[in-house]
């Protein structure tokens, strides 16, 4: 039976991870991942998959996408400043 | 519109094209719809710029553009159901506290982990459902707070948190898969409780 430090502990995890947590609550999970192995575990799993994730997604934008994006913005302001 | 009030659009919005384009790709699946996201969000938030308060978080509002954009565009026909909150947060504390694994069982998982490439991180997300995929997506890449994804969602905090944590479980879930077929990861023996 997990303890009712770990179930807090899991419960909380992503919210730790996320620095979503008051400084209160913050500072007690992260004493119990200090004592408590299996939860420790649990907390380097989904940082390690945060991270990955992370890593996985450094795509760049298209050169043709950033001249079709700069001629419709170019022909907008064109046609603001005929109205205006 | 005075020189100070105003947004320099084509400088400041255009800044975040890469991190727009990356977000439509894993939103869209396919660059040629992420291109055309893109497109439509920079051509709605060039004409919507009068809306943007000056210091208030440029990328963020960019976000939620794109984000309504996709919705209204790609997605109209295919909305999910609305469920309460309190049903999902309850349903992921429990099955959060449920989670502890033997040690031997949490290092074999993060050795599976560290032989995955980004071909398998990606392929686990794009099989993630919409918002389960967009909420990783805000909170792991882009570093967005809970409260800031509410608003680019347009949601409930409980209903972020909801998602990201049942889209996390799922994520893990497949990388897990993943690293079975390859051989890498196998969940045999070992009890669930504390060693």
């Amino acid at each position: 039976m997990a303890k009712r430090q770990c179930e807090e502990a899991l419960a909380k995890l992503f919210e730790y991870i996320d620095g979503e947590l008051p400084d209160t609550e913050l500072l007690r999970i992260g004493e119990h991942l200090k004592d408590c192995p299996p939860c420790e575990a649990e907390h380097q799993i989904n940082e390690k998959i945060r991270m990955l994730v992370s890593q996985a997604h450094g795509d760049k934008a298209p050169h043709q996408l950033r001249e079709r994006v700069l001629s419709t913005i170019q022909a907008a302001r064109a046609e603001l400043q005929a109205e205006g | 519109m005075s020189e100070e009030t105003s947004l320099d659009f084509e400088t400041e919005a255009l800044s975040y094209m890469d991190q727009l384009y990356a977000a439509a790709l894993r939103l869209t699946r396919n660059s040629a719809d992420a291109e055309d996201l893109v497109q439509e969000t920079y051509a709605k938030a060039f004409k919507a710029q009068d809306k943007f308060t000056m210091g208030t978080n440029l990328k963020a509002w960019l976000y939620r553009i794109q984000t309504n954009a996709f919705i209204n565009t790609y997605r109209k026909k295919q909305r999910e159901p609305k469920r309460t909150d309190a049903d999902t947060v309850e349903d992921w504390q429990l099955a959060a506290a449920a989670e502890h694994q033997s040690s031997g069982l949490a290092s074999a998982e993060q050795e599976a982990l560290d032989s995955l490439g980004d071909t398998e991180v990606r392929r686990a997300l794009s099989e993630l459902s919409d918002d389960f995929r967009m909420a990783v997506y805000l909170s792991d890449v882009e570093g967005f707070a809970y409260k800031e994804i509410a608003e680019i969602m347009d949601t409930p905090v409980g209903t972020v948190m909801s998602r990201l944590h049942r889209g996390r479980r799922m994520l893990r879930e497949k990388l897990r898969e993943y690293a079975a077929e390859r051989g890498i990861y196998e969940r045999s023996g070992g009890d669930a409780d504390h060693g």
